[in-house]
Parts: structure tokens; C-alpha cells; sequence
């Protein structure tokens, strides 16, 4: 691990820290490195890297520093980075991530965010459940994780603040510890605060998944709701009832801003053709209004939300799940009003810790920890020799779809932070067909991070977050 | 102590003892250059600070930015220096970098190479200083500007006189005068001390003194009856009347105020270039015009 030549200061001041607080915002050397023990790199972005540090105070607790780049060459703090600190410095809710710190690396003028760590989040929990214990998600767990994540939403939105881009990945839940099972909303890299001006997602150059993105924002519409966040919510509930994502659309990916036509056909066929009856502002929405490859003539049955999702029609959850999948964004629930639904009046109720229900003879899962790169310091460099090798140690940035699969379960990309960069890996498709039948042309919008990956296998076994935990039986896992 | 470090080199810490952090010059050079090299005062700080607000504006109008961009650049000037003594980092400087971030904050996203060659500054200068900047800030970076609750208000006026059509007229004029004595609070210490919503009122019932519209202080009676506040209208009256005060004391300083400053600070900087300052100002003593415009700064020039 590379320390050395690191001219670091931390920021004081404003209660952002809480080491070394009183040196009066001013530059020290090489200070705020030393109160972390780096453990490693658990994610990568376009925006930068994701590390993961414990703090070396009395309670050693554990933090996830997320490392912004210079943005362009020669245009200062990347804006990303400016938005996601200023809107995190103004929040605080026990569903959202917390900022601890924010660290400045002088020597080349990158930011260092230091959060709270959490050791899961909904993509990795939906998919221990598909492809490890391959059987559904606990009601109440299911419950307990929607209610906290909408609590947090609705916190955001009574403040204004619009975060855009959620997903699975986005929604952290923490580990083992006081907090065990509670739900943070991470990410805030394209939240907004909706008082000001909203500049579409191309403008901004950023790239989301399209598979929780809104109708309205599929058609064209320029201006951001807070109801983008409530389909995005319907669309997270659905995929932990079910644990596979409800409208995976193929991505076209041509600039500027193309027309998702797959995105809104899986839509469609899944809630039938939207109409002006239901729909009146359709009229107006760009893509349809053009008529763009002939979108209006899409025609579809409606063959039935309550059959993909396995729902009764008349029952609670379908009822909430269809009003934060209506059509029309002023015509669907709101985060406060979902609060008050009756779905969540019934047994089970939802809990605070979400992991683990409140019943005894339940049966509680065990969820792995995040996969740590142990091998990569704080400046992103891969050491060339990682402890102990295992063979085949495949180089740094090509691994063969063998090795992609193994190391899935080991790396993927930064779900907490950031939908970074998604690689159009042909040899993802190799994998997705092979590893969930039914399941191909999944789009791997969270694919694994083709980095050093058999000698994170290894190390994987020392992960904390698994061993801390001898209470639980070990769930079979195979490395 | 004062005089060797300047006015704001003091640092209280949480249990309420004085440090003196780092001196700007090292000891020996200290001892050596201690007679000759006067600090500026509170005044001449405080003179420079309120030239540099004002060039804010400017350059902000030469760029056509939105009012807001303007005052969030000033706010966040105004607390770096909370932090900091012009004699650390120099205003001219700093102005810049603070409109830079400003324009980054409120999504109006403009290159730092722009800006540089729009006021004929070096960029680098601008981005060098923006992590000081924001690390001075202490990363709170939103700020509100009291340009939205003027308009806000002037909507309540409107619905408040029961406005006619044919009377947009007067309400323009009453918003217009508003929003130039808000631009004028943004140079004092109110937009420090005030919340946007007092001083877009305070803005109005100056301009209304000049325009005449309505019966300022029946609306504020109107508008108490209707809202639960934390205080009363005699005590909004008074925190007006501050505010009024704050902005009849503003004195922005002349380029011949600044020349003297300027030139004090840089003998701050470089005690040794004063002797050269002297005899060049008296070869020069009527060629004051162009040593005006140096010490002017950056002038917009779009």
C-alpha cells in the first residue's frame, strides 16, 4: 500500500468531521490519511473509485471513501461531486447515507467523501436470492426494506430534493452493528434540488439505466417530478417481490438523448398501451406527440400486472404497487401517501432492522458481505503482485467469461455509489444465459469489475462482514 | 499581535483558547521587515472586501448571469473572508473563483476558461484556488438569495391591492427599485445577518418609499395576520430599519481609495518593493490615470 507522497489536508470545520476537529480549515499534511486503515477498493465508477477504510479510534468503525476525479481537463472539481457534497451537507435521516467527512487530496485536487459504511445493498441482496438460495425474499424483509425506502424518499422529497437515479444498486442497507438492516438511499451524484432549473440527463452527460426510468422521461418529458423516484420505487418493489428487474428494456446507446422504444415497449406490454383517457398530458409529451417509431400504434393487451409479479389483484401490495406504476406521474402515489397504505398496516409490519424479522422461528438469512479489492491503494493502482496468487490470476482488464463469472460473486462495479459506466461485455451474455435461465438479455447494468479478480476470491473469505457474524448459521457459499 | 498578523489571523478554539496559527512570513523576515511593512486595517480590509462585492456584480452583469449567480458568488466571498484576510489570499483573485463556483453550484455551468478570457484573467489562477474556496465554506454550498422572495412578495402585493390590469406598470417599477436595493444589500454585512425573506421585504419598502404604491405597513400587518412567525411587525420594522442603516452606511470605495490600499498590501506581500513603489509614484504623480486603471482590477470586458 502506497502512503507515501500524499498531500492531503482535511477540511475542518462546519461539523463535517469528526476527527481533528479545531485546525481551522487550514492545510496540514498528510493528516486525515492516517486516521483511516485502508482495507480496499469496492467499487469503481466513471466518477472515480470506492474504497473501503476503518477508522482507527477507539470504536473502530467502518467507512466507504468514495474518490472523485478531476472532472475534464482543466475544469476544476468534477460538478458531480459539488452537487452530491452540497445537497449531503444540507440532509440528514436515518434512511439516507450519511456523510461523515470530506477530504482534499491537494497534490491533484481530487475530493475524498467519507460515508458511513453499509455492507449490503438491495442489488447484491436480490441476487443472493435468485442465484444462491434461489427462493423469494421474506415478506416482512420485503415490507420493512420498501417502508424505510420510501421514509427516506419522502424526506427527500418534503425537502425539495429530486435524487433521480434510483435502483437497486442505490439503496444500501446496513450491516451487522447498531444499525443492522436499516435502509440509506445512496448516490446522490444526479440529485437536484427542484427549485432549480432542471437540465436533462444528456445535458448533464450523465448515463442512467434505463430499466427504473419513468414513462414521461421515456417520451421526452424536460422537466423532473418527484414521481420519477415513486415509478422507480415500483419498479425496486416489484424486483424484490419477484427478484428479477420488471421491464428490462435493451438500451439503444447513441447520443444525443436517443428514444428508448425497447424501454417503453417492455413497459407497455406489461401494463397494457397507455391512453389519453387515463393519460391526458400524453398529448403533449414530445416522443409521443412525434410519434416516434410509431410508438402510438404499439398495441397491447393488458395482459395483467398481477401475473408478472405473482400478486393477487386484490390484495394491498399489488394495490400499492399499481399506484406507483401509474401511468399518468400526477395521478401516482406520492412517497407520503405510500407511507399510509395499507399495505403497510397489515402483518407483517415493517421493522427497523429489515434483515432480520421480529418473529423467532424465522429464518434469517445470512447475506455476504461486499467483496473487497484488497490490492488497489487509495490512488486506484493495482499492486502487480497481490499476496499470494491464486493461479490463473488473470491481468487487469481482461478476463475471459469464465473468469467473469467466478468473479461476480467477488467484484462487480460500485452499487452504492453511482451508476457508473455500464461495459457492454459480449461476454456477459455468455454468462447471464448460462447463470439465470429465462433470464438472457438481461442487461448487466451492475457487471463485475474485470479487475484482479481471482486474487480477490481469495481474499474474500477474510471479508469481515461474514465472519462478524456468529450468531447466524453460514449460509452454503461457494467460492 | 494584531498588527504583526493582521486583524483576522486569530484563530479562538472550542474551549475558548487564542491561538496564532502559522505567521505569514517566518520569524527572522518577520523581525527585519516589521518596521516597514504596515498591515492593513480593519477599514482598508474592510474597504477592499466591498470593492471586490462590487466587481462581483459586474462581471456577473457582463456575463448576463442570473441575479442569483451574483449573489451566491458575493455570499460565498463574504464568508471565505470570515475565514481569511485579503493580506492571505488576494480578493481579486478569490472574486473570481468564487463566481466560478458559483456558476458550478447553480447548475449554470460556465468553463473556467471562459470566465478567465471573458474578464481577461488566467484561469489557472481560478481553479487554483477553488478547493480553498470550498474547503473554506466548509462544503455548505447552498445558499438562498433574497431575489425569489421578491418575487414572491411582489405576487402578494399584487393579490394583496387587488391589483387591476392596466396598474403591472407600478408593481414593475416597485419589483425593479426592489431588486437594485437588494444589490445594494449583497455589499453589506445584512445578507450575513439577515434571512432572504427580510431582506427582499426590506428591499421592497425602500423602493415603495420611493414609488408609492401601497400602504407598506398595512400589508405587513396583512401579512402577519396570516402567518404564524417567530416575531412581530414592530420587530421586523426594527430589523428593517438595520438593515436601512447597513445600506445608507455602504460606502463603495473609489479607484483612489483602492490605489492607497492596494499599494499597502503589496507591500505587505513585499516590503522590499516599497521603497520602488514610492519613487515610482512620484515620477508618476500625474500620470495617475493609468495607474488608476491598474488598480482597478478586472474590468469586465464582454
Amino acid at each position: 500500500m502506497r502512503r507515501e507522497g500524499f498531500g492531503v489536508a482535511r477540511v475542518g470545520g462546519g461539523g463535517l468531521g469528526c476527527v481533528g476537529v479545531g485546525d481551522g480549515g487550514r492545510a496540514r499534511q498528510q493528516r486525515w490519511l492516517q486516521q483511516y486503515e485502508l482495507v480496499g477498493k469496492i467499487g469503481e465508477g466513471t466518477y472515480g473509485l470506492v474504497f473501503l477504510a476503518r477508522t482507527k479510534q477507539h470504536r473502530k468503525s467502518s467507512i466507504a471513501i468514495k474518490k472523485f476525479k478531476q472532472s475534464k481537463e482543466g475544469d476544476g472539481v468534477s460538478p458531480t461531486a459539488i452537487r452530491e457534497i452540497m445537497l449531503l451537507r444540507e440532509i440528514s435521516h436515518e434512511n439516507v447515507v450519511k456523510l461523515v467527512n470530506v477530504h482534499i487530496n491537494h497534490a491533484d485536487m481530487s475530493l475524498y467523501l467519507a460515508f458511513d459504511y453499509a455492507e449490503h445493498d438491495l442489488y447484491e441482496i436480490i441476487r443472493h436470492h435468485r442465484e444462491k438460495l434461489n427462493l423469494s425474499i421474506n415478506p416482512y424483509t420485503v415490507k420493512s426494506l420498501l417502508w424505510q425506502l420510501l421514509n427516506g424518499l419522502n424526506y427527500l422529497h418534503s425537502n425539495w430534493i429530486i435524487h433521480r437515479d434510483l435502483k437497486p444498486s442505490n439503496i444500501l442497507v446496513m450491516g451487522e452493528g447498531e444499525e443492522h438492516g436499516v435502509v440509506k438511499i445512496a448516490d446522490f451524484g444526479l440529485a437536484r434540488i427542484y427549485q432549480a432549473p432542471l437540465k436533462t440527463l444528456y445535458e448533464n452527460g450523465v448515463v442512467v439505466t434505463i430499466w427504473y426510468r419513468a414513462p414521461e422521461l421515456l417520451l421526452g418529458a424536460k422537466h423532473y417530478t418527484t414521481a420519477v423516484d415513486m415509478w422507480a420505487v415500483g419498479c425496486i418493489f416489484a424486483e424484490l417481490l419477484t427478484l428479477k428487474p420488471l421491464f428490462q428494456g435493451v438500451e439503444v446507446k447513441a447520443t444525443p438523448n436517443p428514444f428508448q422504444l425497447d424501454q417503453l415497449d417492455k413497459i407497455f406490454k406489461v401494463l397494457g398501451h397507455p391512453t389519453t383517457e387515463k393519460w391526458p398530458t400524453l398529448v403533449h409529451l414530445p416522443h409521443w406527440a412525434n410519434d416516434q417509431q410509431h410508438i402510438q400504434g404499439h398495441k397491447y393487451e393488458n395482459t395483467g400486472l398481477h401475473t408478472f409479479v405473482h400478486l393477487a389483484p386484490k390484495s394491498p401490495a399489488f394495490d400499492l404497487l399499481s399506484k406507483m406504476l401509474e401511468y399518468d406521474p400526477r395521478k401516482r402515489i406520492t412517497a407520503a401517501q405510500a407511507l399510509e397504505h395499507e399495505y403497510f398496516r397489515m402483518d407483517p409490519l415493517p421493522g427497523r432492522n429489515a434483515l432480520v424479522p421480529s418473529q423467532p422461528g424465522e429464518k434469517i438469512v445470512n447475506y455476504p458481505g461486499r467483496p473487497v479489492d484488497t490490492t488497489t491503494d487509495f490512488e486506484g493502482t493495482t499492486s502487480i503482485q497481490p499476496p499470494q496468487p491464486p493461479s490463473g490470476n488473470a491481468p487487469p482488464g481482461s478476463v475471459s467469461a469464465q473468469s467473469v463469472a467466478a468473479s461476480r460473486a467477488v467484484a462487480r462495479q460500485m452499487p452504492a455509489m453511482v451508476g457508473g459506466q455500464r461495459i457492454p461485455a459480449a461476454s456477459m451474455a455468455a454468462f447471464n444465459a448460462a447463470a439465470q435461465p429465462g433470464m438472457v438479455g438481461l442487461n448487466p447494468a451492475n457487471i463485475p469489475m474485470p479487475r484482479g479478480a481471482a486474487a480477490q476470491q481469495q481474499l474474500r473469505r477474510k471479508d469481515p462482514g461474514v465472519m462478524q457474524n456468529p450468531g447466524y448459521p453460514q449460509q452454503k457459499r461457494r467460492f | 499581535m494584531l498588527e504583526q498578523y493582521g486583524v483576522t489571523r486569530l484563530e479562538v478554539d472550542v474551549d475558548g483558547s487564542l491561538s496564532y496559527p502559522e505567521p505569514v512570513l517566518d520569524q527572522k523576515d518577520n523581525a527585519e521587515r516589521h518596521s516597514s511593512a504596515k498591515p492593513l486595517n480593519c477599514e482598508e480590509e474592510h474597504l477592499m472586501r466591498v470593492f471586490y462585492e462590487q466587481k462581483i456584480q459586474e462581471v456577473c452583469a457582463a456575463f448576463k448571469f442570473p441575479h442569483k449567480i451574483q449573489a451566491t458568488a458575493i455570499l460565498y466571498f463574504k464568508r471565505f473572508y470570515l475565514q481569511w484576510s485579503v493580506m492571505e489570499h488576494h480578493p481579486k483573485h478569490i472574486m473570481l473563483t468564487c463566481v466560478y463556483t458559483s456558476c458550478k453550484v447553480e447548475e449554470n455551468h460556465v468553463s473556467a476558461e471562459e470566465l478567465g478570457k471573458g474578464i481577461q484573467q488566467d484561469h489557472q489562477m481560478i481553479l487554483n484556488n477553488e478547493m480553498i474556496v470550498l474547503q473554506s465554506l466548509g462544503f455548505d454550498l447552498i445558499v438562498y438569495a433574497p431575489y425569489r422572495s421578491v418575487k414572491g412578495f411582489i405576487e402578494d402585493i399584487e393579490e394583496f391591492c387587488q391589483a387591476r390590469n392596466g396598474e403591472q406598470e407600478k408593481f414593475k417599477d416597485l419589483r425593479e427599485t426592489a431588486l437594485l436595493e437588494v444589490d445594494k444589500m449583497m455589499l453589506t454585512d445584512a445578507p450575513l445577518l439577515y434571512t432572504p425573506g427580510q431582506l427582499a421585504l426590506a428591499g421592497l419598502r425602500r423602493s415603495n418609499a420611493v414609488h408609492r404604491v401601497l400602504d407598506f405597513e398595512g400589508y405587513l400587518h396583512n401579512l402577519f395576520s396570516r402567518q404564524r412567525t417567530a416575531y412581530s411587525v414592530s420587530q421586523l420594522g426594527e430589523l428593517m430599519g438595520t438593515i436601512d442603516s447597513l445600506v445608507e452606511q455602504l460606502k463603495i470605495p473609489t479607484a483612489k481609495d483602492m490605489r492607497h490600499i492596494d499599494r499597502k498590501l503589496k507591500s505587505c506581500w513585499d516590503p522590499s518593493a516599497q521603497d520602488e513603489n514610492k519613487k515610482r509614484e512620484k515620477r508618476s504623480k500625474h500620470k495617475s490615470k493609468r495607474a488608476a486603471s491598474e488598480m482597478q482590477g478586472p474590468v469586465p470586458e464582454v
